[in-house]
């Protein structure tokens, strides 16, 4: 097919805005799929990601368009990760389309992700169509909808599209907008064979799978590619599109959007936003923005039970698979016993890992506090980076110790300003800048170190705006904190699952609850217990464990004496699977306990 | 699980102690709602069957040395009728020697009569233990229990009137819906009888019984925070009013504890006979079959099968003489007891036991170790740490 009638795009918007709907809408026109097929969402698959209104894995889609000049556009419809965790796959998947439809929900307005992806849209320099979504809707506010655009996002009002994907309304003004104003495939000039990878998935029957979009030249089976990032080679199996079942072809030419099977079997040696070439005739230049994903977020996980750890294991190996993201590695802990040190994206990324290994993996896991990576200067030495803060130098050592912040866009009703800056300010946040959305709505622009937010940040947003709050972020640099390590232990004995480094400030606060939390969820012992919070070897906090008052039973005659003899023997077994400080015997799940909240 | 007992016995210690009878009544007018011991509706087949059948496993099983304590529980003992009680009696007598210092009958307040008593009073007995409960109705009722506060009272008053030499009654707390004050009621009305012992039992949840289904449904409530409250005020109670507590559930006036329970607590032995009763006897603690018809067929065909068989090594009988000595109030003496079972992990033990000291859970007293009041309302808890330490396992 010609490449000026190809176009590639795709559709961005906040979460529940109606992207799903409007893609099986567009699908639906086009005849790509019929409309009993749509029962189960096409594009929006894993259940997880469905509860959550989420998308996690991109799964891009070909239809063919017939447009009103009578001419048959290949239309490929891309979908981006909805979520700030995904912002660099979002933005490769962006990267490899040439325009946008930015969603918004005609009665909620612009909100947080909103702004966000249309940054990132404008970053990749693709072509934005606003389309005010949801119109059918009494509550609609399309005045409000088209100020915001103009104000908020800077894009012209007229351009904007009226549409409701759950009424069919504007579905063709959309199509034909996406034939007349996205741009046709760019760079297809350049001499050599490229081809932006923007995803892969692993099948157990042909390995790891790429998806690419060619930009330039050709790839078909037999090739012998080379991932100019990576500098693997491999040979091409078999390349394809998606239909949006994955349908084989001969060959994937300029523009196209599709899959490649090679000879390759571990999704991880496929890199997100690598450059695929050909051995024979290389590019010189990788296609632009290509840079390693790394983890931001790192915590321990166990097995609840330690017998799972194998299973755990195993679980961990295949989410890898389909998520080069995810890294882990294996650790133990005094508390916890074997588990995994595992990186995340962020926050989001880091739920629903641990949430598709108890559910798909039916393992159950508890993880430590999450930690972000620090980076730690000594004297006359080089910079380390610790993401545990088990592994933190002594304190004598370390001239500074740096920790990443965030920029966050926090949407907010006005009359939760006060409280939300208190919260940024608890948090050691700084606003730099206030943006007025409307009437009700303000948009606070802040720096937060990445640490602060990773524990309660969104839920008390949430919780102080009655969920009308929202918020995104994208990383932002390191900067320099007054940062401690703090150890909790019991009868003397640091706890390692809840060591954490934490700002010298907060350190007695965050010692005093942990301590009282311990306090109160170790059952009570029958010999006196401290549990102590420490930064640099001094005590910041203390409580005690609670004295047993009663363990007794009453009725205890010579026919009872075995079955009580039985009872003790259980009870003493029982306490072997507990962990023994000193002698302190503390239920496994009692660290648990403290852990989740 | 069951298996047949060894019929030749060697003694499990080179001087024999005391030696208990424990003759197991197993027949219940109705089931108490905290019951879960055996029992069974009392038939007259059932009771000719189960009196052919203890004279078949006296005959099978035949003590090496005079018995001298001899205790009769249930079920309802008192419930057989008078010529009943005086076979089984003189069943007893025959078995028993000359040696016998003490002889308990548990009976029901609501069939405590004249006859019985006089019956039990002609075979020798020297001891009726009561189980009052409680003196409120409304808990009586709660409870399940088939008699009044009447009824005790005026049982009570047979008893005495037969001149036994030692009376005791059960009480219970810790009840659904009993208040503190209810309950000092309870132990003051008690008291005003003057029985020569009392035994109190916070009442507790056994699976497989009816207040253990009202307690899963919801609709009766525990409050353990009240209970260390109760078992404390009891003690203080009862102490002062003349009974001394020697035995976590146990008090009585002077000369009265009870001698089959003791030699028990101290790891003696004792024979059980009848369906579900225990025996700790010539190196075997185990069970009875609970289930009257099976017991009998099994004497009948002169076999003793027993289920939750232990075997008794001087290790075990140390740990044990330790876990439930403590319980008692005079505590143990661990030098006599080292004498006694050489072999056992005494250096294990002696950590523990400091550690109890020096937590104000124990005390020295002479050449006694005993629990401190605060200590004994952890009994099982002691018990436990003594087990891990012994018997690290
Ligand atoms: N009234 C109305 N509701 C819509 C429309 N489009 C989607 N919805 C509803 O909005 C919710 C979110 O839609 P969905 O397509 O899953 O949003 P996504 O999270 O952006 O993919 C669902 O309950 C849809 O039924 C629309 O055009 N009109
Ligand atoms: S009298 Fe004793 S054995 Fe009989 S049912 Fe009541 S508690 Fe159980």
């Amino acid at each position: 097919m010609d490449v000026s009638l190809t176009r590639n795009f795709c559709i961005i918007a906040h979460v529940d805005h109606g992207k799903t709907t409007l893609s099986d809408r567009l699908l639906e026109y086009t005849s790509t799929v019929s409309e009993r097929m749509l029962t189960d969402q096409h594009l929006d698959a894993m259940d997880l990601e469905r509860e959550r209104g989420i998308t996690i894995k991109s799964h891009p889609v070909t239809m063919v368009y017939r447009a009103k000049d009578g001419h048959d556009y290949c239309l490929n419809l891309m979908d981006t990760p909805g979520h700030v965790d995904f912002s660099y796959e979002v933005s490769r998947s962006l990267a490899a389309c040439e325009g946008a439809l930015l969603l918004i929900d005609a009665a909620q307005g612009v909100e947080a992700q909103t702004v966000a992806n249309a940054h990132l849209a404008f970053a990749q320099d693709l072509k934005v169509i606003p389309v005010i979504n949801k119109i059918d809707l009494p509550s609609a506010d399309l005045e409000l909808c088209t100020k915001q655009l103009e104000d908020i996002l800077m894009i012209p009002a007229e351009e904007a599209i009226l549409a409701s994907g759950k009424s069919g309304i504007g579905i063709e003004d959309i199509l034909e907008a996406v034939v007349k104003q996205i741009p046709p495939p760019r760079w297809h000039n350049y001499p050599r064979t490229r081809a932006l990878i923007f995803d892969s998935i692993y099948d157990p029957y042909r390995g790891a799978i790429a998806y690419a979009r060619v930009f330039s030249g050709q790839l078909k089976v037999g090739d012998n590619m080379l991932f100019m990032g990576a500098g693997q080679k491999t040979e091409i199996k078999e390349v394809g599109i998606f239909t949006p079942k994955m349908a084989k072809k001969a060959v994937l030419s300029a523009g196209d959007v599709g899959y490649i099977v090679s000879t390759i079997k571990d999704p991880a040696d496929i890199n997100t936003g690598d450059t695929l070439t050909l051995t024979r005739e290389p590019a010189a230049d990788m296609l632009p923005g290509y840079k390693e994903v790394r983890p931001m977020v790192f915590c321990g996980l166990y097995p609840l039970e330690s017998s799972d750890y194998e299973k755990l294991k195993s679980a961990l190996g295949r989410l890898r698979l389909n998520d080069a993201a995810f890294v882990y590695q294996s650790e133990s802990s005094l508390a916890l016993g074997f588990g995994f040190r595992c990186g995340f994206l962020g926050l989001l990324h880091m739920e629903i890992i641990q949430e598709r290994i108890r559910r798909e993996h039916d393992v159950e896991i508890i993880s430590t506090y999450p930690s972000v990576i620090y980076q730690v200067f000594k004297h006359g030495q080089e910079m380390i980076e610790v993401d545990n803060p088990v592994n933190l130098p002594e304190p004598g050592s370390i001239t500074e110790i740096r920790e990443p912040t965030i920029k966050a866009a926090i949407h907010i009703p006005n009359t939760s300003m006060g409280d939300i800056m208190s919260l940024v300010m608890e948090k050691r946040g700084t606003i730099e800048q206030t943006d007025t959305l409307d009437a009700t709505r303000v948009m606070l622009t802040c720096v937060l170190p990445l640490n602060e937010i990773l524990i309660d940040f969104n839920d008390r947003l949430k919780s102080i705006t009655r969920g009308y709050g929202s918020m995104d972020y994208e990383l932002g640099e390191y900067q320099p904190g007054n940062l401690v390590k703090m150890d909790i232990m019991i009868n003397g004995e640091p706890v390692d699952a809840f060591s954490s480094i934490v700002h010298r400030d907060k350190a007695p606060g965050k010692g005093r609850d942990l301590c009282e939390k311990l306090a109160e969820i170790i059952p009570p012992q029958m010999f006196k217990v401290a549990i102590q919070a420490a930064v640099d070897g001094n005590i910041i906090a203390r409580d005690n464990v609670r004295v047993m008052r009663k363990d007794v039973t009453a009725k205890c005659y010579g026919g009872d004496i075995t079955r009580k003899r039985k009872l003790l023997d259980k009870q003493k077994e029982g306490k072997k699977k507990m962990k023994q400080i000193g002698r302190v015997s503390i239920p496994p799940d009692a660290f648990i306990q403290v852990l989740k909240n | 699980m069951s298996e047949m007992l060894p019929m030749s016995s060697a003694p499990a210690e080179p001087v024999p102690g005391p030696l208990g009878l424990y003759v197991h009544v197993p027949f219940c007018a109705t089931t108490c709602d905290f019951c879960a011991f055996y029992q069974t509706r009392p038939t007259a087949e059932g009771i000719a069957r189960y009196l052919e059948g203890i004279a078949a496993e006296m005959r099978l099983f035949p003590p090496d040395r005079p018995v001298t304590t001899v205790f009769w529980g249930g079920g309802t003992p008192g419930l057989l009728a008078p010529s009943a009680l005086r076979r089984l009696g003189e069943l007893v007598r025959a078995y028993v020697g000359d040696q016998l210092v003490e002889w308990t009958v548990e009976m029901a307040p609501a069939s405590v009569t004249r006859a019985r008593l006089e019956a039990l009073r002609d075979v020798g007995v020297t001891r009726i233990s009561m189980g009052a409960q409680s003196f409120s109705p409304e808990l009586l009722a709660a409870l399940g229990r088939q008699h009044t506060r009447e009824q005790v009272l005026r049982a009570y008053d047979r008893v005495r009137a037969a001149e036994f030499p030692s009376v005791n009654l059960d009480l219970m707390f810790a009840l659904p819906g009993q208040t503190e004050a209810e309950w000092m009621s309870d132990l003051d009305q008690a008291v005003a009888l003057a029985p020569d012992h009392l035994s109190t039992y916070c009442l507790t949840f056994e699976e497989d019984t009816k207040l253990w289904v009202k307690l899963s449904e919801g609709r009766v409530k525990l409050d353990p925070e009240n209970e260390d409250r109760l078992y404390e005020r009891t003690w203080e109670h009862l102490t002062a009013a003349g009974y001394p507590q020697y035995e976590v559930a146990n008090f009585a006036r002077p000369g009265h504890p009870c001698l089959h329970n003791l030699n028990t607590w101290h790891m003696h032995e004792w024979i059980g006979l009848g369906p579900a009763a225990a025996s700790q006897y010539a190196g075997l603690r185990a069970a009875n079959t609970a289930d009257l018809n099976q017991w009998f067929e099994n004497v009948g065909q002169g076999r003793r099968v027993t289920e939750d068989r232990v075997e008794l090594t001087p290790e075990l009988l140390a740990q044990d003489a330790l876990i439930f000595g403590l319980r008692l109030t005079a505590g143990v003496n661990p030098v006599a007891l080292a004498r006694r079972f050489p072999s056992a992990q005494w250096d294990r033990a002696r950590g523990v036991l400091a550690d109890l000291e020096a937590e104000g859970w124990a005390e020295k007293s002479g050449p006694l170790f005993r629990l401190t009041t605060a200590g004994r309302l952890l009994a099982d808890a002691v018990g436990e740490a003594i087990l891990t330490a012994m018997d690290p396992g």
